[in-house]
């Protein structure tokens, strides 16, 4: 952490100073021009848009999330939560309970998720990384268990609306995705709130000594983050009519891999919004002109490991070359 | 000791730079075989930069280190060792958990050739060999934390001198340690020198200087200012090469009126701290002096809400007051300076402005938002006010020099209209000019009707700067002096009473 910080904010007095943010968006602006060029249906409006459609439910976690690691914590149970989520809101919508209280009753489940997580870090005092790694089998073994490994049909007008309902010809999750993604940038850039979660991430005991609720700002953020994740989960039972417990699987490490493409720093105290919203992007059109490629899907895996790692490597490189 | 010139270690036209700050400024020192060199300064003189570039820790910019007629040049802590070069820290890095004859092995365990398994009669045998050496009775057997702190010392220097030790480089060693304690220790130093091992000394202690050392090199501000004979110079020559200025005006003293009681703690008990109670009045700075481990940081925390409090009462004003986090301690006016600027006080990675406001975020205008003006106009209040040399408001505070990070701090109270104000070692590490400007600010706030409390272990400050002098040792109030009766060896034997 020590460390971390000596590196960081060394940026100054540097005439060209293009910041990480700027050059992972050329890298984006490249990735698109080259599927442009080399797939005819990548620039179609119906790719683009399914390819958002399919991104937002990440991309609204991985806003929330980056609030938490800019914290200092990380929350890994995400995948999980929306896999009981989605188990969750089958069975309800099954049993005749009303789509809108489904909702209701989900977010709240999501909510209680995050407060568990958020007590076990900054209660008990467990390191986030083994918490939610421990509650990610938690919450991931209780969708097994509550719809005994199977899929549930999801269908209700509501939970329709959420992944596949329109407004203006625009997706419902896509305007979603940008209403959470417009929040949680004002609340990092501008709000006081935001302001806390940065110092507590740059110098926990020194917020503490300034009278900072060093506790109270993390737990909240694991809550906000349990809540997006339901809100995930909702998304992507919509989107695919369907519960299942799988849902969601190795989600966790996709969003943190765009997280951290995006620049947030691991030990906390360095992130931006941008940079994640940058990040999902990144990888999915990576994904998706690939796959429009008809490139191997082992083969993607591998192009989307090694682009996380080269990123982040040039992270690194270029601030050495700032200290020096 | 027999007069021998040669020279074992030249340092030659050392510079260092870190961000914001030169650390050194073509420093250049010279170490004879079987000397003591003194390395004299003010804290931010460079002393630990110049002997961290020695030991392999930091590397330089240029300049260039030769020993023994050989140019080295180190780029880790191990090269260092190769060449003989031990240094023995300020703070102790024993492991309390092992015993005295493992540390001094520590990494270099005796092997029972031709296994590789640990030759423990030989491990002791060796401690007692090196131990009996330096003249000292201590089993190797014992368990660390059954040490003393100066006991902790000498093993220190035994785990040094164990492997082939050229130079020997003494950080501040007498930091933690009573009168007797130093005077074995310098029976110690006699012992090595005599064996041939050149030592480097570092203090700023002028008594410890005129007592060990065969030559002292002066540096200030990150320069070299001579290199004299010890014995050829003087107390008052020493004061002016370290702080380049006469000691009145290193100590600017303001008589302010003293008023009513604003503070009044009662048989507090916290960790570390076993009873202590005291009043504050307004106007006043109340010094307190203490060694290492007399639980006076302890005491702080306790104070500002940041360690639990056991047993015992806070007054503010007349009014008991239940301060169980800092966030209380700032909402009834209590500041905090802490001893670690960089880990205890500063977001350093955040600009001067989010610093300066850390303590009052809600006060940034109405609502959930931050209004930029406002935070804008405060923090440029507070840098013009306090002199604070930065670029801009929006500078990263680890590129400050120490000075301005702790007018920094130091805002970040004023902001929150702090009337009690705890300072911990409020001048470490910092430049002779931020120390004046330091002691100036603290008299601007008793003036103002604030209270100052102020923890050091620098006798010459606690004594010129302070209306009234506690001295804490073991967690308990041992002592309490007006600055007119108060002397070094008063509080020196008062913070050593056990």
């Amino acid at each position: 952490m020590a460390h971390n910080q000596e590196e960081a904010g060394v940026k100054k007095e540097k005439k060209f100073y293009i910041s990480n943010t700027v050059t992972l968006v050329i890298v984006l602006i490249a990735m698109f021009v080259f599927f442009s060029l080399t797939s005819t249906h990548f620039l179609s409006t119906y790719n683009i848009v399914s390819m958002i459609s399919n991104l937002s439910f990440m991309g609204i976690v991985a806003a929330v999330l980056t609030m938490v690691m800019i914290s200092g914590e990380i929350d890994f149970s995400i995948g999980g939560n929306i896999g009981l989520t989605s188990v969750v809101a089958a069975i309800l919508v099954d049993s005749g309970i009303p789509g809108w209280l489904v909702l209701i009753l989900c977010l709240l489940m999501g909510c209680a998720i995050g407060v568990f997580n958020g007590f076990l870090v900054t209660v008990v005092g467990v390191n986030s990384i083994i918490a939610t790694v421990g509650t990610m089998s938690v919450w991931r073994g209780l969708a097994y268990t509550f719809s005994d490994g199977r899929s549930v049909l999801a269908v209700d007008p509501v939970i329709d609306f959420l992944g596949r309902g329109n407004i203006v010809n625009i997706p419902f999750p896509i305007i979603l995705f940008i209403i959470v993604f417009a929040l949680c940038y004002v609340v990092m850039n501008q709000s006081k709130w935001g302001r806390k979660i940065y110092a507590v991430g740059v110098n926990p005991m020194a917020s503490f000594l300034s009278g900072i609720n060093v506790k109270q700002v993390k737990f909240l953020t694991f809550v906000l983050c349990g809540l997006a994740a339901a809100l995930g989960g909702l998304i992507l039972t919509s989107l695919s009519m369907v519960g299942m417990p799988q849902h969601g699987q190795g989600l966790e490490l996709t969003i943190i891999s765009a997280i951290l493409l995006g620049g947030t720093a691991l030990g906390g105290g360095k992130g931006q919004i941008l940079g994640t919203l940058t990040g999902i992007l990144i990888l999915s059109v990576l994904l998706n002109g690939l796959t429009m490629l008809d490139v191997y899907y082992y083969h993607i895996q591998i192009a989307q490991g090694a682009v996380l790692v080269a990123v982040v490597a040039t992270y690194e490189v270029r601030q050495k070359r700032l200290q020096q | 000791m027999t007069k021998n010139n040669q020279i074992v270690l030249e340092m030659e036209h050392i510079n260092k730079t870190f961000p914001g700050v030169v650390a050194l400024d073509d420093v250049s020192i010279d170490l004879r075989k079987g000397e003591v060199l003194g390395i004299l300064g003010e804290n931010g003189a460079g002393k630990s930069t110049l002997i961290k570039i020695l030991a392999g820790t930091y590397l330089k910019d240029s300049g260039s280190i030769i020993i023994e007629g050989k140019k080295v040049d180190f780029k880790n802590p191990a090269e260092a060792m190769d060449e003989g070069i031990r240094v023995i820290y300020q703070e102790l890095n024993t492991l309390e958990n092992l015993t005295a004859a493992e540390n001094i092995f520590l990494g270099e365990q005796e092997l029972r050739k031709p296994f590789p398994i640990i030759s423990w009669k030989k491990m002791v045998e060796e401690s007692k060999r090196i131990l009996k050496q330096l003249n000292v009775d201590i089993n190797p057997n014992t368990v660390m934390e059954d040490l003393s702190v100066s006991e902790k010392q000498v093993i220190e220097v035994a785990k040094a001198i164990s492997k082939k030790a050229k130079i020997l480089v003494m950080d501040e060693p007498t930091a933690a340690l009573s009168e007797g304690d130093k005077d074995s220790l310098f029976e110690i130093i006699k012992t090595l020198k005599e064996s041939g091992v050149s030592i480097i000394y570092i203090s700023h202690r002028l008594k410890e200087i005129f007592e060990i050392t065969d030559r002292v090199t002066v540096l200030r501000d990150g320069k070299k200012i001579q290199t004299v004979n010890t014995q050829d110079s003087d107390d008052n020559e020493l004061v002016t090469m370290m702080v380049g200025r006469d000691i009145s005006e290193m100590y600017p003293k303001r008589k302010v009126p003293i008023g009513e009681v604003v503070m009044k703690v009662k048989n507090l008990k916290a960790e570390e701290v076993e009873d202590v109670s005291f009043e504050l009045r307004r106007g006043e700075i109340l010094g307190i002096f203490g060694l290492l481990g007399s639980g006076k940081t302890h005491l702080v925390k306790a104070l500002f809400g940041a360690n639990p409090i056991k047993e015992g009462e806070i007054y503010l004003k007349g009014n008991k007051v239940n301060i169980k986090k800092p966030w209380q301690a700032r909402d009834n006016n209590i500041g905090l300076v802490p001893v670690d600027r960089k880990m205890d006080g500063l977001a350093l990675m955040l600009g001067v402005k989010e610093n300066i406001t850390l303590a009052n975020i809600q006060d940034l205008g109405k609502g959930f938002l931050i209004k930029k003006s406002v935070e804008r106009e405060k923090a440029n209040r507070w840098v013009k006010n306090l002199g604070i040399s930065t670029p801009s408001i929006n500078q990263a505070v680890n590129s400050l020099s120490g000075g301005n990070q702790q007018k920094v701090v130091l805002a970040r109270w004023l902001e929150s209209g702090s009337k009690v104000i705890i300072l911990n070692e409020p001048t470490r590490g910092i430049d002779v000019g931020s120390k004046v400007e330091i002691y100036k600010l603290m008299q601007d706030l008793c003036e103002k009707g604030a209270a100052v409390i102020m923890i050091s272990s620098e006798l010459p400050e606690i004594l010129s700067i302070s209306d009234r002098i506690l001295v804490i040792s073991r967690g308990r109030i041992t002592g309490e002096y007006s600055t007119e009766e108060a002397t070094e060896e008063k509080l020196m034997q008062t913070a050593c009473i056990r």
